[in-house]
C-alpha cells in the first residue's frame, strides 16, 4: 500500500483499531523511515493525547511522589547500602539481580538464584522492578524487623520476612508450589490480641518462588508473626486453614 | 459517561532542559515532570482502571518506565506529555485487559509508545487552549460517535468488542468510528496541523 491508501487508518492505528493488514502496512513505512507516514502518525498521536487529556480531574495521593521518586534513589541516603549504585546505572535488570546477589550475600543463594532467574520469566519487566524496588526499600529500611521461616527437615516452604512499620510487608519464599487453580495465598498479620488480620493475596511462580509486596502502615510491636495460608482465590477475611508458613518476628518486649 | 474536560495548564516551556536531565539520571529532574504531568497521569489511568490502589502502582510504572527509556527520547523535538500518556495508557489497558484474561499484543503496543515516535509534534497539545478545543470538538460529536471514542481510547476495546459491547452490527460501529475520528480531524484541524 501507498501512503495514500493508508490515509484514514493512522487513528486507527494510534487507538489500537486498525486492521492488521495496515497495522503491518504501517510498520512497515516506519521501517524504511517513510516521512509521509512518520507525520501522518505524530498528528494522530497528538489527537490521541488530546483525547487523554480530557479525563475527568482527579488528584493523585502525596504518598505517591515520594514513592516514585523513592524508587530513583531521590531519598538515596536513607536507602542505604545499594543508592549510589541505583542513582548511577539508574534501574536496570541488571542492577536487580546485582541487589539480590548482593542481599543475600551467600546466606542463601539458591534462593536468591532463583528469585534472578525467576525475573526472566516475568513478561513486563516494568511491574517486576516496580515490586522489587519496593522490597528492597523494606528490606533496607533502618527500622526494619526480619524474620526467617521453613527451616527443617522436610521441604516446607522457606524464606525470610521483612516488616518495615512504615513501608508495609515483605515475603520471600521459595519451596512455594504455585497455588492451584481456584486458590490463592493470603498473607496475615499475627496481632498479638485480636484476630488475624488479612494482608494480600499471591501466587507464587512457576518456579516455587514468591515475592510478595504488602504496602502500608504496619504495627510491628503489636505483631507476633506473619502467616500465610491457602485460601479460595477471593480470599477470606480469617484463615480457614492451618497456615503453610508462620514468621514469628522476633519478640520486641 | 459525559467527558468533562480536565483543563490542563501545562507548562511546556523549559522542557527539552528537563528531558537532557533526565537523560543525565537527575532524579530531581523527574520529581519535575512528576509535578507537571503526575496528576494528567493519575486522571487518565484512573478513568480506565477506576480503582485509586490500581492506578496508583500504574503511575509508578508509567514514570519508572519513562525514567528507564528517556534515553531513547528526542529532547529538542519530542513532546513529553502525549509520550507519558501514551505509556500511561497502555500501562493502564494492558491491566484492564489482563483482568479479563485478554492480553493484548506486546509488538502492538510497544510500536505506539516507543519515545523516538514523539518527536516533531506540537508540544503544547495538552495546554489549556487545547483542551477546550478537544472539548468543544467532542461535543459536536453524536452520542454514538463519542462512545465510540471513548471505547477505544479508555477500554481499549476493538471494534468488534465494542459492537458486542453496544449491541450494534460490526459494521455500523466501524462507520461511527470512522465518523468520529474524521469530524475530530476535521474540527481539530488548526490545532493538530504542524
Ligand atoms: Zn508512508
Amino acid at each position: 500500500m501507498n501512503c495514500d491508501e493508508l490515509q484514514g487508518h493512522y487513528e486507527l492505528y494510534v487507538l489500537g483499531l486498525a486492521e492488521e493488514e495496515e497495522s503491518r502496512e504501517i510498520r512497515q513505512h516506519l521501517d524504511r523511515g517513510c516521512e509521509v507516514c512518520m507525520r501522518e502518525l505524530g498528528s494522530a498521536r497528538e489527537l490521541a493525547a488530546m483525547v487523554g487529556g480530557t479525563a475527568v480531574m482527579a488528584a493523585p495521593p502525596p504518598a505517591l511522589r515520594r514513592r516514585i521518586l523513592a524508587s530513583v534513589g531521590v531519598e538515596a541516603r536513607r536507602l542505604g547500602w545499594w543508592a549510589p549504585v541505583w542513582g548511577v546505572a539508574g534501574i536496570t535488570a541488571l542492577s536487580v539481580a546485582v541487589f539480590v546477589a548482593l542481599f543475600f550475600r551467600g546466606r542463601e543463594v539458591d534462593l536468591a538464584q532463583q528469585l534472578v532467574d525467576s525475573r526472566e520469566q516475568v513478561r513486563n519487566q516494568t511491574i517486576e522492578l516496580t515490586r522489587l524496588t519496593e522490597a528492597f526499600a523494606i528490606m533496607n529500611g533502618p527500622d526494619t524487623t526480619e524474620a526467617s521461616f521453613g527451616k527443617g527437615p522436610q521441604q516446607p516452604p522457606k524464606g525470610r520476612v521483612f516488616v518495615n512499620p512504615a513501608q508495609g510487608v515483605l515475603l520471600i519464599a521459595s519451596n512455594l508450589p504455585p497455588a492451584p487453580n481456584g486458590k490463592t495465598y493470603e498473607m496475615w498479620l499475627l496481632p498479638k490480641r485480636g484476630m488475624p488480620m488479612p494482608a494480600g493475596l499471591f501466587q507464587s511462580q512457576t518456579d516455587g518462588t514468591a515475592l510478595y509486596v504488602r504496602r502500608g502502615t504496619v504495627n510491628v510491636n503489636g505483631t507476633n508473626a506473619v502467616a500465610v495460608t491457602l485460601e479460595n482465590a477471593a480470599g477470606a477475611p480469617q484463615p480457614t486453614v492451618q497456615p503453610l508458613i508462620v514468621a514469628a518476628l522476633p519478640s520486641n518486649s | 459517561m459525559t467527558l468533562l474536560p480536565l483543563i490542563m495548564a501545562v507548562e511546556v516551556e523549559g522542557e527539552a532542559e528537563l528531558v537532557k536531565r533526565l537523560q543525565r539520571r537527575d532524579p530531581q529532574a523527574l520529581a519535575a515532570l512528576y509535578d507537571r504531568y503526575g496528576r494528567l497521569v493519575y486522571s487518565l489511568i484512573l478513568r480506565v482502571v477506576r480503582d485509586t490502589g490500581v492506578a496508583e502502582d500504574l503511575v509508578q510504572e508509567t514514570f519508572l518506565r519513562v525514567w528507564n527509556r528517556v534515553q531513547g527520547f528526542d529532547a529538542e523535538r519530542g513532546a513529553v506529555g502525549p509520550w507519558l500518556l501514551a505509556v500511561a495508557r497502555n500501562r493502564a489497558i494492558d491491566y484492564l485487559r489482563s483482568t479479563v484474561g485478554k492480553a493484548r499484543n506486546s509488538l502492538e503496543m510497544e510500536a505506539t509508545e516507543h519515545p523516538a515516535l514523539f518527536s516533531d509534534m506540537e508540544k503544547d497539545i495538552l495546554a489549556t487552549d487545547k483542551a477546550r478545543q478537544i472539548k468543544a470538538a467532542l461535543e459536536k460529536l453524536s452520542a454514538h460517535q463519542r462512545q465510540v471514542i471513548e471505547l477505544a481510547y479508555f477500554e481499549g476495546l476493538s471494534q468488534t468488542e465494542m459492537a458486542e459491547r453496544m449491541g450494534q452490527p460490526l459494521g455500523t460501529v466501524k462507520t461511527w468510528v470512522r465518523a468520529a475520528l474524521k469530524n475530530l480531524r476535521n474540527e481539530l484541524g488548526t490545532a493538530v496541523a504542524i
